[in-house]
Formats: C-alpha cells, structure tokens, sequence
C-alpha cells in the first residue's frame, strides 16, 4: 500500500509543469538521438550527464527515463524507413521493417513498431513498478561475501557476452578498476596513484570518462568515418509521402499477431535487461528468434514480417524497466544507459541498494512514472504527431551535429566542476575509446570496470576480514555460492553450449 | 608482410601501450603505503596488484593473437581528420579560460566547421551558422541551466 502511494506521488510529480518539460524534451532528445544513425540514446544521456550538477535530481532522472525509452524506439525509425537502424537494438526492425517500407507500407510498419514499443515498454515499466518491492526484500538476503560474487557475476557476463573479444573485453574491464583505484582507498584514507598530483588524490570522476568514452570517441570516429553515405538511401525516403492515419496499425492485423506475443517477448525483454551488459539488441534478438520458431506464418519472416516487428520492438523496450532492476537493488547496471544513469544517481547522492527504495522511494518514483508514461502515450503520441517528419531527422547535416555535440560535450565537462582539467580528462578519455573502438576494445566494459571495480574490491575486502581471511566463505556462504555458480552457468551458456538447429537463415 | 610491419600497426601498439601503462601502474601499487592491516584483512594494494596481474595476461593473449591475425584490415583508415579534431579539441581547452567562450567557442565551432567541411562554398551561411551554435549553447549553459561560463573582458563576451 505504502508503494503504491509512493508510485502515485510519482505519477503527481510529473503533472509539475517544469519536471514534465523535463520529460518531454527528454522524450524529444532521446527519440532525435534514437533516429539519427551512429548516435544512441547512451550518448544523449552521456552528454547530459554534467547538465543534472545544475538541476533537481527528480527531473534529472525524469529525463533520463524519458531519453531511454524513446532512445529505444525511435531506433526503428531509420530502421524502417532507410534501413539503418538507428539504433543496435532496431537490427531485427531494420530486416522486417525496410521490406515492408519497400512494399508501401513503411507507416504500417511503423506503427506496428510503435505498438509493440508502446506494449512492451509500458508492461517493463509496470513489472519494474510491481517487482521493485520483492527485488529490494531480495537483495537484503544478500551479504557481503554474496555481493563480491554478484559483481563478479556482472563483470564475467559482461566480458563473455562478446564471445569474439573475450581478451580484450577483460582488457578494458581490467582498464576500467585501474582507473577507479587512483584516489583514496576504499576503506582506509590512503591515497593511489596520486604520483604526488593533488588533483589525482581526488580519484577520476565519472564524468570526464562517460563524455570522453561516448561523447568525445564518437565526434572521432564519426571525423573518421567522414562520407556523406546516407545521402542515397535518404533521398528515396524524402520523396515519400506519408499520411498520419497510415500509422495506426489495423485491429485485424493486431489480432493476427496476438496479445500472447507481445507480452510473451515484454517478459523476455524484461529477464534479458535484468541480465548484466545484456542490452536491447540481445533482448530484440532473441524475442524476435523465438516468436519466429513459434510463429504461424514463419515464411513472412525475412520478407516483412509484422509479428517479427512486434516481437523485436516489445522487448527492446521493456528492457528498458528490466534493466533498472540490478541497477537500483545492487548497483550494478542492466546496460550502458543504465550504467550512465547510475552516475547520475551517485552525482546526486543517491546510493543503489535495498535502502534506497526505503529511504529516498519519493526521488525514484517520478522516474519509474516517466519511464511508464514515455511508454504509454509519448510513444504513440510523438509517431502520429511528428511521424511524417520523421525520416528528415537524418537530412540534418553531419558537420553542424557533431561540431555541436563536441561543443556540448567539452563545455558539459567543465560545468561540472569548472575544471579545465576535466575538459582535458575527457578529451584524453576520448581519445583512448576512439582507439580502443577502433581496435574492437568494448567501451561499455570500460565504463563497467570502471563503475563496479571499487565495490568488487569492497565487498572482497571486508569479506575477508570479517572471516579472518578465509577465502572458504565464498564457496560456503549460500548466496554467494548462488551467484557462482550462476556465474559458472552463465559460462557454460553463453561459451561452450552448442546452438540447438534454429530457424533457417534470413 | 615482414616482421617489423607487423609489429609496428595499432593492433600491435595499443595493447603495448596498456602494458607500459600497467607497467607504471605497478611500480605505483608498490609505493602505496598501508596504514594498518587487521587479520586476515587485504591491503590497499592487493587489488591494484591482482589487476595488473590479470591486464598481464589478457595483454600477452590480446598480443598473440595479433600477431597471428592477418594484417589488411588497418590499411586505408585516414586518422588526419581525427587529428585534426584532437588538436582542435586541445586548443580549444586551452583557450577556454584565457578568451572566454564565446570567441573560444565560435573558433572551436569554426575550425570544426572546416573539419567535417561544412558549408564549405558558402562563407556567410559558414559564419552564420558557427555564430548560431555558439549562441545557442550559451543560451543553454547560462541561460537555462545558469552556469558561469568564462568570459573575455569583464563579462561582456
């Protein structure tokens, strides 16, 4: 009873005229940003990063949830519509949307997109609503042995997710705890790595490594990869014409797909985000691959399939809610955005953990209520308003945005702090993921190194010193015992299991 | 490809670069002094330690495995726009303080104009442009977040 008046002060928050144009005008960054190919939505929350040192925490993370969902649908637009997903987690989108696009339906494709994003983001969002309680409850079974175990969990599946750059994704994991241990210790006020620098006995904030890694790195690669290719797929796009109407899906084609496999692909969206470093593209990957083998038309799929659009959409979104989940209980983020969220939430003093449902719930619920209402009618809204408009976001000329994302982002990093040392921080930062990118280097494994390295050493630490030094607690405490052998789980799925006979290739 | 040529690529020198910098880094885990250290307690440099312990590794795989990899793939790839952007980037930080935002950042925007070769043949357009971004996002800094940006002289520009 208790949360549910807590959620609904959430909902009454957003009817706040300023913390509402927050979460518009983040609906509206996150779904440009989603569009345009190359830039993502962890990018548009990374560059606002320094912009929440100067505003309220609640419309901070309003934002942010706004960004986030629409980051996750607008990718289907460019998808549908050229055929480059706007963002990773359109890749199924793109394959089923751009046939139909080529058949005259693109508007139809669209809105199915929308639906299922619509559907499955607001189901995420609910079931994040509804489970919070239970998951805090949870986490407070964990000890401190448990929780070293859990992190490793999370930083093992992060690095295995990316079976083809194992090595160098433990490189940049490795990277990224180096880079948190310069500062004082994490137990005992001793300063590391300092090299008799004052301004390193501070530690590195997450701020320069966040804009260098995704702000910076991207203005370089994009410097790199300069060529006006979209040029042709886009001007075959500005000549259609699209009506609004055209963008409600029909109800017989709605039935056709069925209400079992939107909730079904919601609910496997919303497991994969709770997964650590899983991410939309493998919660649309696999929502897409099973309602294909359960599918009554398997033969559209590959050819313009609307329940595969379906099936992608809704999950990519409800991962969204699923991702929140580890974030806020452990600390530990379901995906890139949410790990930036994460900074977002520590600049402003919040601590994740089981206490911070108890304790600051009123800060969260607007957030929670954000990310449900971006969902539920922005979604919706923002495709019959603006969806004609739409594939134009592309026609936006590649110099004038990333002059000014580099504007934002170099300028972003010395409001922070009002430090011209941050500035070179993330220009240096920024340099380092340009190569590392560049090299196959993951980016996010840094970040996650990064952000999860001082708990690891943490919770090692004081579990070994409350057993004496007996590294046999981790093998008999019950939960972290749990977490590896989860851990050990996670290994032999995702490395050494072999693929059962799938559907057929597209 | 000889010997040389294969060592002396991006694949090669990156991880090289890490193993220096893990190299430092553990001279620098050494120094760190421990102020007390209950039973059974791990020091603040045992982490550090098994890190670059673990970086060690993964960086002698990371290398063997370039050395086996075929090497065409770095062919071709132009960095003089990156460069161009870096140094841009570096001047602009640098001037930051001392002329202000306003004309730091129109120069930045500017150079960064020429970079990605915007509006190119059109020098008014090219101007007018450079002038807009820098006054939008002065408005957005100082305007609607209320951040103190640097300014030339006396607060003016």
């Amino acid at each position: 009873m208790e949360m549910f008046l807590t959620l609904s002060g959430g909902f009454a928050a957003l009817a706040d005229w300023k913390v509402l144009a927050f979460m518009i005008s983040g609906f509206l960054i996150g779904t440009f940003f989603g569009a345009m190919p190359g830039l993502t939505s962890v990018l548009a929350i990374a560059l606002l990063l320094p912009i929440t040192y100067t505003i309220d925490v609640i419309p901070a993370l309003v934002m942010c949830a706004s960004i986030f969902m629409a980051g996750m649908y607008s990718g289907s637009i460019t998808a549908t519509t050229i055929n480059i997903p706007g963002a990773p987690s359109s890749m199924m989108t793109a394959i089923e949307g751009n046939r139909l696009m080529k058949k005259g339906l693109g508007a139809n494709a669209l809105g199915h997109a929308a639906l299922g994003s619509m559907i499955g983001g607001s189901v995420g969002a609910l079931l994040l609503m509804a489970f919070m309680p239970l998951a805090a409850e949870l986490s407070l079974l964990i000890r401190t042995p448990g929780k070293f175990s859990l992190v490793l969990f999370a930083l093992v599946v992060i690095i295995i997710v990316d079976k083809q750059n194992i090595p160098k994704g433990m490189a940049a994991t490795c990277l990224g705890i180096m880079l948190a241990t310069v500062g004082i210790d994490v137990l005992q006020p001793i300063p590391r790595f300092s090299f008799g620098t004052e301004t390193l006995i501070e530690g590195i904030d997450i701020m320069p490594l966040v804009i260098g890694a995704f702000a910076v790195s991207e203005v370089l690669i994009q410097a790199q990869n300069w060529s006006s290719s979209l040029g042709q797929n886009l001007s075959q796009a500005k000549g259609l014409k699209i009506r609004r109407r055209d963008f409600l899906p029909p109800l017989s084609e709605i039935r056709e797909i069925g209400l079992f496999t939107y909730l079904r692909s919601a609910l496997i969206g919303y497991g994969i985000g709770i997964l650590p470093g899983a991410g939309g593209s493998m919660a649309g990957f696999v929502s897409y691959a099973v309602a294909r083998s359960g599918s009554k038309k398997p033969e559209e799929y590959g050819k313009g399939s609307r329940e595969g659009i379906a099936a992608a959409e809704s999950a990519n979104n409800s991962m969204c809610g699923g991702a929140f989940v580890p974030m806020l209980m452990f600390g530990i983020p379901g995906d890139p955005t949410t790990a930036i969220v994460l900074g977002v939430l520590v600049i402003n003093g919040l601590q994740p953990g089981p206490r911070l449902l108890e304790n600051q719930a009123d800060l969260l619920a607007p957030m929670l209520a954000s990310l449900f209402i971006s969902a539920l009618v922005l979604i919706p809204l923002t495709l019959y308003l603006f969806g004609p408009y739409f594939v134009r976001i592309v026609s936006i000329p590649k110099g004038l945005l990333y002059s000014s994302i580099a504007v934002v982002a170099l300028v972003g990093s010395y409001v922070a702090t009002y430090s011209i040392f941050q500035m070179f921080l993330a220009l240096i930062f920024g340099v380092l993921a340009f190569v590392m990118r560049k090299q196959g280097y993951s980016t996010v494994s840094l970040l996650l190194g990064f952000i999860l390295g001082p708990d690891l050493e943490q919770y090692l630490r004081r579990a070994l010193s409350l057993n004496d030094g007996n590294p046999m607690i981790f093998l008999t405490s019950p939960d972290s015992l749990f977490f590896l052998g989860l851990t050990l789980f996670a290994v032999y799925m995702i490395l050494f299991r072999k693929p059962k006979a799938g559907p057929d290739p597209i | 490809m000889n010997g040389s040529q294969r060592f002396f690529r991006l694949g090669m020198l990156f991880p090289l670069f890490l193993l220096v910098l893990t190299a430092i880094y553990t001279a620098a885990a050494f120094d760190i002094r421990t102020q007390f250290t209950g039973d059974g307690e791990i020091g603040p440099r045992t982490i550090p330690l098994l890190v670059a312990i673990c970086m060690y590794m993964t960086l002698l795989v990371v290398i063997f495995q370039e050395l086996r990899r075929p090497t065409e793939e770095d062919a071709g790839t132009g960095l003089s726009r990156p460069l161009l952007v870096v140094g841009a980037t570096a001047a602009y930080i640098l001037l930051f303080r001392p002329i202000g935002y306003s004309l730091s950042t129109l120069l930045f925007v500017l150079a960064l104009f020429r970079i990605f070769e915007f509006k190119p043949r059109q020098p008014v357009q090219f101007i007018l442009y450079a002038i807009a971004v820098t006054a939008v996002f002065y408005g957005l800094f100082a305007g609607i977040f209320g951040v103190r940006l640097p300014a030339l002289i006396g607060g003016v520009i």
